[in-house]
């Protein structure tokens, strides 16, 4: 490797080393207690593919330029130069962590892996190595932020296309605007996602709560926390953050994208508004009886499944339950659930880069999960998930269709 | 020239061992407070209160241990309270510290059984590594430290077993251990006559060898886990605050 690449790849780790972090690398007594937490192995069962593994890759670099053990007992700790075979080896371990987390559930130290793949992900950046594609989505993201005026006629436009789709599933009075957009002042700024299955049914469901709500003109998903940029991952936020500052709202509602929200509402620092996710933003509607939903329009057996940067890392867990009782009697949990729940497979940038024969087979332990339950829906409230579920059951062969629970929501208003 | 060896490890070597350890866990505990702090909160959910009871839990009961290697579980739960009686044992032998005396010594060594308990549990970590997929994932310090921590502890449960197993017994009474740690830790160091003139001598010798060694590896090993494990188990429950943490 070049001298100088090499200097600055030790340098970005440097950067990274805060206190937790060193302790994650200072800590694991590699007991392999997470060693079957990961699906990929629980699925593919090589050793490459568990969490402690995959910290060690990091692990062993550390301690051979940050650690006395490194420079005077190398071989102790299986002490690691960096080379670019080393690079490969990163890009490996990086890419096949989806960064759900499962196992710093287990770990009796509670190491997180996701934490630790931040630094592989950085000195993949810097060694120019990680995968284009979302750092290219990433630059689409925040190049959208810094030239807002030729793009936002047609935004408002496309937005205003949807009108007659939301007032198929909620009439409003007329003169109403179905999907606001630049209301100052409003209590809820929603955060959407490109596409209008993600604006329509939400409009729906907030005009139906006869909320004060506006339509941000960005979409959710944040490439840089894929990618594992986090100074891409706060541009990307900052500019919905600014935009609710604006704009002067209460509350930001973030779609049904696990990863915007948990980088919103847990990695941005304290806001100047409240950050949910609008599940929450159902839930509380239901409880505060401002919608009514029809039991029964969703037919067949119904199960959820926990997206893992909303449930385990989120702590939106019993509110999408909540409201799946108001939707069926004929509800089953996938087993594991809640904070044990198996990852899908398509997190961590892994659904945008594509990987699909990767990512069918590392799932092998989800589809067998599913299956399982035999639900006829597979609800789910993220769009990653909701991606790799349906490649899921079409790679599986399993009879159940793949659900947004906010669309369920929205097919089941009432007056 | 057995001798002089000897007391190297017995008094400069422990002096050592002991300033390294400290100093050690000092410094690499005051590298991580002095390290740039975590910003954001890296808690897992559903949010459990109050955290610092539950990071204690995840700790000195490790739930979830017990749940995915249940077998691994009773050993661990064995080798660590094990490990804390007989580090009070070993403190009860130094004279100023009267209130651990109130209690018999042997207490603490639970007449032999207790120095049992940690060599069985130091076996099957040992025996474990041995086996996929723990083998692949174990280092060389993993058998290192296991090693070690054998070797120390079975010259050392030696000499409670002897009294037990040898009709010719084991003639060093505990007053000549008291008298002997109790000289360092006046800094009066000295080897007591019961102690350097017993034929055992020379295991007296090992075994403060071995923990010299281990007190030395100690603050450069995974062993920092000893002091490490609470804080990750606060960060892990959000006892440990970053911005935005949850409520």
């Amino acid at each position: 490797m070049e001298q100088t690449l090499h200097h600055e790849l030790l340098t970005r780790f440097d950067s990274k080393l805060n206190s937790i972090m060193r302790l994650y690398l200072d800590t694991c007594a590699r007991c392999g207690v997470c060693i079957q937490s990961c699906h990929v192995y629980a699925s593919m069962p090589e050793l490459k593919y568990t969490a402690v593994h995959r910290a060690e890759v990091i692990r062993k670099l550390f301690k051979r330029y940050f650690k006395a053990q490194g420079k005077f007992w190398p071989s102790l700790g299986e002490s690691a130069d960096l080379t670019d075979d080393m690079v490969d080896t990163i890009y490996q371990t990086a890419f096949s962590c989806t960064g759900c987390r499962r196992c710093m559930v287990h770990c009796p130290f509670g190491i997180d892996t996701q934490m630790i793949m931040s630094i592989a992900k950085d000195l993949l950046i810097s060694a120019g190595r990680e995968p284009k594609v979302l750092s290219m989505l990433a630059d689409m993201s925040i190049a959208k932020g810094k030239s807002t005026t030729e793009t936002r006629a047609n935004f408002a436009q496309a937005v205003d296309r949807l009108r007659d789709e939301v007032l198929a599933r909620w009439r409003q009075a007329h003169g109403e605007k179905a999907v606001p957009l630049e209301a100052e002042d409003a209590n809820i700024l929603y955060v959407a996602l490109a596409g209008k299955h993600s604006i329509v049914p939400a409009a729906a469901i907030m005009n139906a709560a006869g909320e004060k709500w506006s339509l941000s003109y960005y979409e959710a998903v944040n490439f840089g926390a894929f990618v594992g940029n986090a100074e891409k991952t706060r541009i990307i936020a900052q500019r919905i953050i600014d935009e609710a500052v604006r704009l002067r709202v209460k509350e930001v509602s973030i779609c049904e994208c696990g990863t915007a929200y948990r980088v919103m509402r847990h990695m941005m620092g304290t806001l100047p508004f409240k950050v949910t996710s609008f599940i929450e933003v159902i839930a509380r509607y239901l409880r505060e009886a401002r919608i009514k939903l029809a039991k029964g329009r969703i037919a067949g057996r119904v199960t959820y499944h926990d997206p893992c940067q909303l449930g385990r890392n989120g702590g939106v867990i019993e509110d999408p339950r909540f409201i799946l009782s108001y939707l069926t009697d004929d509800f089953v949990e996938l087993q594991p659930n809640r904070a044990e729940n198996w990852c899908c497979g398509g997190g961590g940038g892994l659904v945008a880069i594509g990987e699909k024969d990767f990512r069918m087979r590392s799932a092998r332990v989800k589809a067998e999960q599913i299956k399982a339950a035999s639900p006829d829906i597979v609800c789910t409230a993220c769009e990653n998930c909701h991606t790799q579920l349906s490649d899921l059951v079409g790679h599986y062969k399993i009879n159940a269709g793949v659900r947004f629970l906010t669309d369920m929501v929205a097919e089941s208003l009432q007056e | 020239m057995l001798d002089k060896i000897y007391y190297v490890i017995m008094v400069p070597m422990v002096y050592a061992a002991v300033s390294v350890f400290v100093i050690g866990v000092i410094s690499r505990s005051i590298r991580i407070v002095l390290a740039p702090r975590q910003k954001t909160t890296l808690q897992v959910f559903p949010v459990k209160r109050p955290a610092w009871f539950h990071a204690l839990i995840d700790t000195f009961l490790l739930p979830t241990v017990r749940t995915i290697r249940p077998v691994m579980w009773i050993f661990a739960m064995v080798f660590h309270g094990a490990l804390v009686l007989l580090v009070i044992g070993h403190l009860e032998l130094i004279g100023d510290l009267r209130a651990l005396q109130a209690i018999p010594h042997q207490v603490f060594l639970g007449g032999g059984l207790v120095g049992l308990a940690l060599t069985v549990s130091l076996l099957f970590f040992l025996v474990s590594r041995f086996k996929t997929p723990y083998r692949e994932i174990s280092v060389p310090e993993d058998y290192f430290l296991l090693l070690l921590l054998l070797l120390t502890v079975l010259s050392g449960s030696h000499m409670d077993w002897a009294k037990y197993l040898s009709s010719a017994g084991f003639d060093i009474p505990v007053s000549g251990y008291r008298e002997y740690l109790s000289s360092l830790f006046t800094l009066h160091p000295g080897v007591p006559a019961v102690i350097a003139e017993s034929p055992h001598y020379v295991l007296v010798a090992l075994h403060i060898f071995f923990a010299n060694l281990f007190l030395l590896v100690f603050p450069f090993s995974k062993i920092m886990h000893t002091f490490f494990a609470i804080p990750l188990n606060l960060v892990r429950r959000g006892g440990i605050r970053g911005a935005n943490t949850a409520p």
